[in-house]
């Protein structure tokens, strides 16, 4: 019991001993969120991870991160249509990081500064693993299964390895230095790599089976979908794929008059912009799609697929798009054409999940054109799989790349048919890949749960100042070739600020604002300058459960639950 | 995940923060308290090299109940109307003493505006070295929620109830800014627990002044104003962004800046989530008409103190006090 | 010995006592001193802070702050200004802070008076401050002195009380001691509470009733104990400089004498001069009472022992009771087995004068068969309208 002091007085801080924490109805907790670049990313990239390496200054540990998902960093830079942008919750407040840039930046400069990709070899007598096609589905899954301490064969038909990176994306878009450097040091991670080996031709599946305990099978779709109008289509008819291949194969592609590409993918905004860039007169895509707004919105349900600047930059270059169009007819004259006539066409809605494409009678208007190109899209050549495919046009794997009645056959990217992008590839490999370790264990691969990412609604926006995206270079139109890389890349200080303007959506960012916010002083920092991760602890002996700690975090990385 | 850290730990961790913090936790301010915070980053602001003479009011209260208390600094309290009396004798002492130590004085607006005025005045007109700080939670909170001269126009108080016939305080806050300006003292200046860096630099200032300084430090009030703890700063920071509250500094008497407000935002976005002003948004003439008046009050002090800006700065209502990663606030 | 106005010798006496600071609110009669101190620092004879205060609530609060952060210091009132500080003193005296303050006693308004009486300082008995009253200017400088030493070994706060007008503005011979002598009784001021950033502490706590009545308790005792102190520093001043006060009462007349006059401050010299001159009176002993806080009992029954008679003479009374000091006495000799009839007389209210006459009216008026329960000896009832008398 203690006694009455003199004149009443008190020691200091003696009320650190006194528990208020009792007095809480809830609590406040840290549980990270998911990011919506993160779970719009089909490569399950963690932008928000490596951005905040790049903002502190760590462009190696940055890099890591990003390759620890996507191996190929300077490729999907250039090419990927950054779907995380368009989720990006900053676009609700400005503008969104420019990812890609970022993305793009750390690819090149683990490139210049040949930074060795964080991998152990495997032991001798570590388990082999076949991959069937050296596009980026194959590689990802090759480089994953390296990680995970397996050792990787990689077959595949041509030459070299990259598959579509090679033969089907432009230089002006990827150049072959930045191409052949990238895949060179990652296949210098210790994957064997077989090229000239066809499936079926030169090793059939079952020879395959024997060598090795488990096969990925991604060899893309290499047989284009067989396209008529009414049963018509003209003599001189290759598909747009085949054409644009040939281009980047020979340099050489036939660019007279006025030309009509149908389709709405990158294939045909690809081989559009390369007609004009050789010479057409007029370019014109026909799409029942719809063009995509260039901005910052979400794209709608029925947008091309095409990657949207790509459409943006094909648009400046002249290129002229038809959506919500298709061909009813083509006008022919003996064996060639000299039209088409194009109606209102679009998918509708049908319910429960169904879509229709229809076609509005009465709205047929003529394109006079002197080519027709189909890019309507690919499906898988069986020669080789036929076991397996049976007379489907793709496989029919399961989340995690699984064939039904195919222990230890497992199917990624293009060749399964759900639309295919590049990013979509790499993280079916990841995902096979995963599977394949948890195969060979004997263990089941639980399903992922559907991440809700963190909506913009629940970020405090009060501690952001506004501030507009870095543009990348990008050469004006009377400069552009198909000669050069047409988009430049950011600088270092753009891809800093870049990094600085990302929210980090549902993780700690180590802003102080709780520890300084607290009336309670129950936010302690754990360290000096709380930089890692998760710097502050909260003191449950004086939390009082206010919650001014959840409502004023930036980032939405504070929850408050019922006190238990 | 954090690593688990035991609770002993936890207790040793309030003496190894990088900053120091003179008002300790274990305090019994209620959840959300906006005065607690703004007196503990106020003594972060000053350092350990200080003595504080605090007035009758609810952070004496909370802060220093026998046996226990929360103050890491000597710290005396004597009765409601002079701590500024008592700062100035102390103030005084430390001058013959040859001591540099600071000497500052904490009050409430129940007894700044009010019954501590006299003592204050007296204080500023005799250029004593005290950094007086005053904690504005807008009425007499500690005894039950009273009006004071400070409380807002058309508040709600036990004192001033919504009845047949009246609608809150009838009398308008009392402009206590003008009476510190006509001391002509060094540095006078408003700040808010919204904008915790503002705050911080504020103090620094007034505190490295020679001559008295003023600092009236706008504190929220969960139970008094009748909104959740949780919003204490939302709600602190609307008061800014609004022009109800502006954040100033005067020299001399004479306004020499002000926070800028980049989006002005209207008066009832601020007022609609304080129970003590939801009479207000009754739909009676009488409630349209306090609106309006608090709306042309706010008016008012955008024009007199020049808040809106002409351009975003870092340092306006928007700018001021973002985050960066790593926490480097400007101060 | 100078021949000095009485507040000018207490001024004198404050800055032998090397204050560090002083509070000034000025109210007649006490404005004096205060005066002569801001002549003695302007003069540069005295190295301290005069701040001069916008009231007496801060003249009080200024020296409470002063004295918590280790500096000595002094303030002085009366009448209005010393009931102004009320809240502060209180405070002060329970917070067991260290100071000296000379209340030159004046009469409270309403009416309004300027003029001695010591309604002033008696009002504020309860607020548990040491109270020594000052017969004559020489006892004022050295109780003040004395008054220090006490304060700063108890920890609590001493008022000393001097008569307004009649010692404060009267000229007197007066032997101001040496600052050696002041320096050897008084040690520098050292307090053990004292705000400091390298020892910090909370003073001014909340005390809720489980522990309220403890802490008043403490401060009784203390007060209680003081008696001692307060002895033992009359006694070394003794030693100091030849001279002593008191310490608590004194007793003067001839010891078989069976009738008393007990009384408090400068009526004491004019009840001395009154006996010498009414010689043919039976000579009373003259009881001057110089402590009131703490309340000495058991000197007052020592005093007392054998008496048949007291008169006891104040100059206040509290309104709708009577008298304070002889309630007090009565208290304290209802003990004894055959106490004292106490008869009970105010007197010199609101500064009129008390003649040696007054010594002969006291004696008369105590040989009535019953102790005279309480009476304003000195009023004219023909000034009363019949229906208030």
């Amino acid at each position: 019991m203690p006694t009455v002091t003199r004149g009443s007085f008190a020691n200091a801080s003696t009320s650190l001993l006194f528990n208020t924490g009792g007095w809480r109805q809830m609590r406040p907790e840290h549980r990270g969120r998911h990011a919506p670049c993160a779970t719009a990313c089909p490569a399950a990239e963690m932008p928000r991870d490596y951005l905040a390496h790049v903002a502190s200054g760590n462009l190696r540990e940055a890099w890591e991160n990003l390759v620890a998902a996507n191996p190929i960093p300077a490729i999907t830079g250039r090419v990927c249509h950054h779907p995380c942008e368009a989720h990006c919750n900053r676009r609700s407040y400005d503008e969104s990081i420019a990812i890609h840039g970022v993305e793009r930046f750390l690819g090149d400069r683990a490139i210049e500064e040949n930074w060795p990709y964080p991998i152990r070899s495997a032991a001798n007598d570590a388990p082999e693993i076949a991959v069937v096609g050296a596009g980026p589905a194959g590689l990802s899954a090759a480089y994953r299964l390296l990680r995970g301490g397996l050792k990787v064969t990689i077959f595949d038909s041509e030459p070299q390895p990259g598959g579509l990176l090679r033969s089907a994306l432009p230089p002006y878009r990827l150049p072959r230095e930045i191409l052949d450097r990238e895949l060179e040091r990652l296949l210098a991670t210790g994957m064997t790599f077989r090229p000239n080996t066809r499936i079926g031709r030169d090793v059939s599946i079952e020879e395959l089976q024997q060598s090795f305990r488990a096969i990925f099978l991604a060899p893309g779709t290499g047989r284009h979908r067989s396209w008529s109008v009414d049963g018509v289509k003209p003599g001189d008819l290759r598909s747009g794929l085949d054409l644009l291949k040939e281009w980047i194969s020979i340099g050489e592609i036939s660019a007279r008059g006025k030309i009509a590409i149908v389709g709405g993918g990158n294939t045909a905004i690809d081989l559009a912009r390369v007609l004009k860039f050789s010479g057409a007169a007029e370019v014109h895509i026909i799409t029942f799609q719809t063009l995509p707004e260039i901005g910052n919105n979400k794209p709608p349900a029925d947008a091309m697929s095409a990657t949207p600047r790509e459409i943006r930059q094909a648009l400046e270059e002249g290129v002229i798009v038809h959506d919500h169009r298709g061909v009813k007819r083509l006008l022919m004259r003996g064996g060639n054409i000299v039209g088409v006539e194009i109606v209102h066409m679009r998918e509708l809605d049908e319910g429960g999940g169904k879509r229709k494409l229809v076609s509005f009678e009465g709205t047929e208007t003529v394109l006079k054109v002197d080519r027709v190109i189909p890019a309507v899209g690919q499906q898988v050549d069986p020669a080789g799989f036929e076991h397996i495919l049976g007379r489907a046009e793709f496989f029919k794997p399961d989340h995690i790349g699984r064939l039904d009645g195919h222990p230890g056959i497992f199917v990624g990217g293009d060749a399964r048919g759900a639309g295919g992008s590049v990013a979509g590839a790499i993280g079916d490999g990841h995902r096979a890949a995963l599977a394949i370790q948890g195969y060979l264990r004997g263990t089941d691969v639980q399903r992922e749960k559907a991440h809700e990412p963190i909506a913009y609604s629940e970020l405090n926006l009060s501690y952001f100042d506004h501030a507009l995206r870095v543009q990348a270079p990008i050469l004006d139109i009377a400069s552009r070739s198909t000669a050069a890389e047409i988009e430049g890349p950011i600088s270092r200080e753009g891809a800093r600020a870049e990094a600085s303007r990302c929210f980090s959506c549902g993780e700690c960012m180590s802003c102080d604002n709780c520890w300084t916010l607290c009336p309670d002083n129950a936010v302690l920092k754990v360290h000096e300058s709380a930089r890692e991760r998760i710097g502050y602890v909260f003191d449950y002996d004086h939390c009082k459960g206010c919650g001014i700690c959840a409502h004023e975090c930036p980032v939405g990385f504070i929850t408050m639950i019922d006190e238990p | 995940m954090a690593a688990k850290h035991d609770r002993d730990e936890i207790a040793a961790l309030h003496h190894k923060q990088p900053a120091f913090r003179g008002l300790d936790a274990g305090h019994m301010a209620c959840p959300g308290c906006g005065q607690a915070l703004g007196a503990r980053l106020v003594t972060e602001a000053i350092g350990p090299d200080v003595i504080i003479a605090n007035a009758t009011g609810c952070l004496e209260v909370f802060t220093a109940a026998w046996p226990r208390s929360s103050w890491r600094v000597p710290w005396i309290h004597s009765l409601f109307e002079n701590a500024p009396a008592v700062a100035s004798g102390i103030e005084v002492a430390l001058k013959v003493q040859g001591r540099p130590t600071k000497v500052v004085a904490f009050g409430g607006d129940g007894g700044t505006f009010d019954i501590g005025l006299q003592s204050l005045s007296g204080m500023l007109e005799r250029n004593h070295n005290v950094l007086y700080v005053c904690f504005d939670n807008e009425a007499y909170m500690n005894t039950g929620v009273q009006r004071s001269s400070s409380t807002p126009h058309a508040a709600m108080t036990t004192t001033s109830p919504r009845g047949e016939h009246r609608m809150g305080k009838r009398h308008l806050k009392k402009d206590l800014l003008s009476i510190i300006g006509a001391h002509h003292i060094p540095y006078a200046a408003t700040a808010t627990v919204a904008y915790p860096s503002d705050l911080r630099a504020k103090v620094r200032r007034g505190i490295d002044i020679e001559g008295p300084a003023f600092i009236l430090v706008h504190s929220p009030c969960p139970l008094g104003w009748g909104h959740d703890g949780a919003l204490t700063i939302e709600v602190a920071r609307l008061a800014v962004q609004t022009g109800i509250f502006p954040l100033i500094e005067m020299e001399r008497g004479i306004p020499v800046s002000a926070m800028k407000i980049r989006e002005l935002r209207p008066v009832s976005d601020y007022l609609k989530l304080q129970d003590r002003f939801r009479h207000l948004f009754e739909n009676v003439p009488e409630a349209h008409e306090e609106l309006e008046h608090l709306q042309e009050l706010a008016n008012y002090n955008v024009e007199l103190y020049g808040l809106r800006g002409e351009r975003p700065e870092s340092g306006d209502s928007e700018g001021s006090d973002t985050v960066t990663r790593g926490g480097l606030r400007s101060s | 010995m100078e021949a000095i106005e009485g507040s000018a010798a207490i001024a004198r006496a404050v800055a032998l006592c090397r204050p560090q600071v002083v509070a000034a609110y000025p109210i007649t009669p006490q404005t004096h001193i205060v005066e002569n101190l801001a002549q003695l620092i302007a003069d540069g004879k005295l190295r301290c802070e005069m701040v001069s205060v916008e009231s007496e609530f801060s003249a009080a609060s200024v020296v409470l702050g002063a004295a918590a952060s280790g500096s000595r210091a002094y303030t002085a009132s009366s009448a209005q200004g010393l009931l102004l500080m009320t809240e502060v003193l209180y405070n002060i005296a329970g917070l067991r802070i260290p100071l000296v303050l000379t209340c030159a006693n004046r009469g409270i308004g309403a009416p309004v008076t300027a003029w001695n009486d010591q309604q002033d300082s008696m009002t504020m008995r309860d607020a548990g401050w040491i109270q020594l009253y000052c017969a004559d200017n020489q006892e004022a400088v050295d109780t003040i002195i004395q008054a220090y030493r006490i304060a700063e070994r108890t920890e609590l706060p001493v008022m000393v009380c001097v008569d307004g007008f009649t010692l404060t503005h009267t000229l007197e011979p007066i032997d101001i001691p040496t600052q050696e002598q002041v320096d050897s009784f008084l040690p520098p001021y050292k307090f053990a509470r004292a705000l400091d950033p390298s020892r910090p502490i909370t003073i001014g706590n909340l005390v809720t009733p489980d522990y309220y009545a403890e802490a008043r308790y403490t401060h009784h005792r203390a007060l209680l104990r003081a008696l001692e102190e307060i002895a033992a520093a009359d006694q070394d001043w003794e030693r100091t400089v030849g001279r002593r006060c008191g310490p608590l009462l004194t007793v003067d007349g001839p010891a078989q004498s069976r009738i008393a006059i007990l009384s408090i401050g400068s009526v004491v010299g004019t009840l001395l001069d009154a006996r010498d001159e009414y010689r043919e009176l039976e000579p009373a002993k003259i009881i001057k009472l110089r402590s009131m806080r703490p309340f000495p009992v058991d000197a007052i029954q020592e005093a007392c022992a054998g008496l048949e008679d007291l008169i006891v003479l104040e100059r206040a009374f509290s309104a709708g009771s009577g008298a304070i000091i002889a309630s007090e006495v009565r208290a304290a000799l209802s003990e004894m087995k055959a106490p004292p009839r106490v008869h009970s007389f105010a007197a010199g209210l609101g500064g009129r004068d008390m003649p040696l006459e007054l010594y002969r009216r006291l004696l008369e008026a105590a040989k009535t068969a019953t102790a005279a329960r309480f009476s304003i000896i000195d009023l004219d009832l023909s000034k009363v309208a019949e229906e208030d008398r």
